[in-house]
């Protein structure tokens, strides 16, 4: 203590450039995280607006009067194919196009869609009362008149669909129907139901095979397993499958698994085996924390009562954790919804034009279809596949919203 | 037939099993009401369910397997496959639309030459059909008839029933170990037949990759795997490191140093989702948005030979996909330092961003290394957003506006293509996956043991 002052100038001057040091850090810090919040918004954004297109599509405005033309449906024929093709076979297309020429003019029925006749017979086939009626309908347009419509693609259409935007017969609708329907060449007659059907399969293989046998593993890890060599290298095998790339998991599938079953290229059954070996895994560890987490005392209380050592885990060890596990299983099965890679090794990568009727029909799984629109260069295609990603996004967000409720619903404090 | 069918009769023939033989328990002791169990009623019941199920679940697996084997050689023994095409395609999808349409997947064929094997394969189909499930029938009625008689008061039921599922639980602990040899099996197996044909030397320090699915010769000269090696580890590596690491750091220190804990709530979560977002969605972002803006830019900047297909563009994006995994990593080790040394350092005089840059950080550091790895091992085996932002061109250059193609990108485009099975283009995917799996298990092996070596220090 010599008397002298502390806050000499020089130390102010050091402290007020620590001072902006912590300050110009802090904002580094906040900087760092916004930019990841940023990017995820601008992602979202990107998606959503190019998306709300894709789950609309241009649609044309045509007077069918059916009472001139005397179709008949019957539906003793029984299968809608069949049906269709009698309708086909009666002249729909021919009486679709001619109707088209009449509302539309001639430049304008061209540009109505090759397939919108199947449009009129699925019409007719729902409600067989309009063949008695005249009814506006609104059918879907061409790819090219589409982009016209949006400003962009062909400069000698974009008067046509101008045109027949103020005349009230080329309007963009909500295509419901982008849901319901099948992969397609032209991306306005698109839809992702067999992808989604075929993503529901997958998983139901994935969750069959992952789940049971992961929680096993767990339970033979956390409560049975003796520590010795074996053991061990059974852990450490679980922990590097957790680390392998996806895309190994593929090449294990396109090398055993279709070896096994070579009929079944691009089947659910070998995706979703694939896909499990990738998630057991994720179940194993994290059943394995779940497990870890349930009092001793509960063990010891049901011991000391009588219980075998497999009755103890079956009857109270599991049921508590279960919470727990299932948390985990979700996470696990999130992940494996948006994989892509292995199943483009195993072949499911194909186009698949209608939704597989079981587990080992040919079908093809969201992401992949994701996958392959996103190489079509079509300016429509852009906004489908942007849609169908809306559409996995929403998945995930459930999947996982539902993996957080559960954790903290179920949170306990022993 | 679809083996959903015999697992459903499996599962419900042991589900008549376990009744029958529970109600025979209890019928026992029904009768006579002073006989004592040597087991509860319903582990008798569960010791007949396995007996039935576990044999017809044996049989439906070697069955699935089996069957079509079966049936193919049916069909193939009848005179209408005489004239089939020897080998190839052709005569797969031949057979392939033959076999769819006798199934009833298809509704007719396109070869003609398929029409005259559809009838054989409906034949071969029914009959192997027929025989599966009375097989099936025949195995659950051996096995429930035989454990169902070994039902007295005084079997011990339940010891059986107990070993048995100690021998599941091992058994599904094992696949673990199994899948893992599975993958070294197939990688190990199909690499060595591209050794075959082409030099291990050759494929690992040649510098010139353009593998020819066509030709019927391996040229050595055409497989030189470098470019791909420096194209993974340019973009996964280095770009997206530069990116992840930064700002991972940041979030993490920011996260658990200096937010509020009412934004910590939404900011967290927010990462979350990042990590969350599939890669096939980050590879449409790339391709779409930004490897089209970074080729602006470029141009805007006077370079000419801007490429739209960049490492910069798949590394960048590829960053961002990493980012909150780095994060939750150093959050982690930051979190492990003792409270102690902050609350020291603090009291010394420190600032706060002084005591994270010289003593948290440092002290957190063998973990972040190993997140880093991690993250690392991660990037080089991240397979979508390369295979649509990164380019297929094989080229070993520093510029990052330049196409760079990535060992999964590689194996993608090799597999996916057309070349046969025998073929070393498609073999020399599996080469490149042996190899992708050594190093992300050599980098994980690595952090594994940092990390552990780390947590020594403070215990």
């Amino acid at each position: 203590m010599n008397g002298a002052p502390t806050r000499t100038a020089a130390f102010e001057a050091r402290l007020k450039k620590r001072y902006a040091a912590e300050r110009r850090f802090r904002r580094a810090g906040l900087g760092a995280i916004l930019f990841s919040v940023a990017v995820l918004l601008f992602l979202l954004g990107t998606m959503t607006i190019n998306g709300i297109g894709g789950f609309q599509r241009a649609e044309l405005r045509v007077d069918l009067d059916f009472a001139s033309a005397a179709f008949s449906s019957d539906p003793s024929l029984g299968d809608r194919g069949v049906q269709i093709r009698s309708l086909e076979s009666q002249g729909l297309p021919q009486f679709v196009e001619a109707s088209a020429e009449q509302t539309l003019g001639a430049a304008g029925a061209e540009q109505l869609n090759g397939d919108a006749w199947r449009v009129v017979a699925d019409m007719i086939l729902e409600r067989p009362d309009i063949l008695h009626r005249t009814s506006q309908v609104w059918l879907p347009a061409t790819e090219s008149l589409s982009s016209a419509l949006s400003g962009d693609g062909q400069a000698e259409l974009q008067p046509l669909a101008r045109d027949l935007a103020a005349r009230g017969l080329l309007e963009r609708h909500f295509d419901p129907g982008f849901l319901t329907r099948s992969d397609a060449t032209d991306p306005q007659m698109v839809g992702i139901w067999s992808a989604l059907k075929g993503s529901i399969l997958t998983m139901i293989v994935t969750l069959a095979l992952a789940f049971p046998i992961g929680v096993l593993a767990a339970l033979y890890l956390e409560e049975y397993a003796p520590k010795n060599r074996w053991t061990d290298l059974i852990e450490v095998s679980i922990n590097n499958l957790a680390a392998v790339p996806s895309i190994i998991f593929g090449l294990l599938g396109l090398a055993v698994f279709l070896v096994i079953f070579p009929h079944m290229r691009s089947a659910p059954l070998i995706g979703g085996m694939t896909l499990a070996l990738m998630t057991m895994p994720v179940i194993v560890i994290s059943g394995r924390n779940a497990i870890k987490a349930v009092p001793p005392s509960i063990r010891d209380g049901a011991m000391a009562l009588g219980a075998s050592p497999i009755q103890v885990v079956f009857h109270h060890v599991l049921p508590l954790a279960l919470p727990g596990i299932l948390t985990g299983t979700i996470i696990g099965m999130a992940r494996a919804l948006g994989e892509t890679a292995p199943l483009l090794m195993i072949g499911m990568r194909a186009f698949v034009a209608t939704p597989p009727d079981g587990f080992t029909d040919p079908s093809t799984v969201l992401p992949v279809q994701i996958f392959l629109w996103s190489d079509e260069i079509d300016r429509g295609f852009v906004e489908r596949t942007s849609a169908a990603i809306i559409v996995l996004l929403i998945f995930l967000l459930v999947m996982n919203g539902l993996a957080i409720y559960l954790r903290n619903k179920f949170e306990k404090k022993w | 037939m679809s083996p959903a069918i015999l697992f459903l009769l499996a599962l419900g023939l042991g589900l008549a099993g376990w009744l029958a033989a529970r109600a025979r328990a209890w019928s026992f002791r029904r009768r006579d009401p002073d006989v004592r169990l040597a087991a509860l009623p319903a582990h008798y019941g569960w010791y007949v369910a396995l007996w039935v199920v576990v044999p017809v679940i044996a049989f439906a697996v070697l069955w699935s397997i089996a069957a079509p084997q079966l049936v193919m050689q049916h069909v193939l023994s009848q005179p209408a496959a005489s004239q089939l095409p020897p080998f190839g395609l052709k005569r797969l999808t031949i057979l392939a639309e033959a076999r769819a349409v006798a199934s009833g997947a298809a509704a007719g064929v396109f070869n003609p030459e398929a029409q005259a094997l559809v009838e054989p394969f409906r034949v071969a189909l029914s009959r192997y059909n027929t025989i599966g499930i009375a097989a099936t029938l025949v195995i659950a009625f051996l096995g429930g008839a035989w454990s169902f008689l070994r039902v007295k008061p005084d079997f011990a039921a339940r010891t059986k029933v107990e070993r048995t599922t100690m021998i599941v639980l091992l058994l599904a602990s094992l696949v673990a170990i199994l899948t893992t040899l599975g993958i070294f099996g197939s990688l190990v197996f199909e690499t060595i037949r591209f050794f075959g044909m082409i030099s291990p030397l050759d494929f690992l320090f040649g510098t010139h990759w353009g593998p020819d699915p066509m030709s019927s010769s391996a040229d050595p000269s055409r497989y030189g795997a470098l470019p791909l090696f420096w194209g993974t580890i340019y973009i996964g590596a280095i770009i997206a490191m530069v990116v992840a690491i930064p700002l991972g750091m940041m979030s993490a220190i920011y996260l658990t140093q200096y937010a509020d804990p009412r934004w910590r709530q939404w900011l967290k979560p927010a990462l979350e989702i990042l990590a969350g977002v599939p890669t096939v969605v980050y590879g449409y972002f790339a391709a779409l948005t930004v490897a089209p803006a970074v080729r602006d830019l470029a141009l805007s900047l006077g370079i000419s030979n801007a490429s739209s297909e960049s490492a910069l563009a798949a590394g960048l994006v590829m960053g961002v996909m990493i980012i909150p995994f780095v994060s939750s990593m150093a959050d982690d080790s930051i979190a492990a330092v003792p409270q102690a040394m902050r609350d020291g350092s603090l009291a010394m005089g420190a600032t706060t961003n002084e005591t994270i840059r010289k003593v948290l950080v440092p002290a957190a550091l063998p973990g972040i290394v190993a997140g880093v790895m991690l993250a690392v091992s991660r990037a080089i085996g991240e397979t979508m957003i390369v295979v649509m932002a990164a380019g297929a061109a094989a080229n070993l250059s520093a510029n990052p506006l330049e196409a760079m193609t990535t060992v999964t990108f590689q194996i993608v485009a090799m597999l996916t293509g057309e070349g046969s099975f025998d073929h070393p283009a498609t073999l020399s995917a599996f080469a490149l996956g042996m190899v992708l799996f050594l190093v992300t298990l050599a980098l994980n092996f690595i952090a594994l043991r940092v990390v552990k070596r780390f947590r020594e220090a403070y215990e």
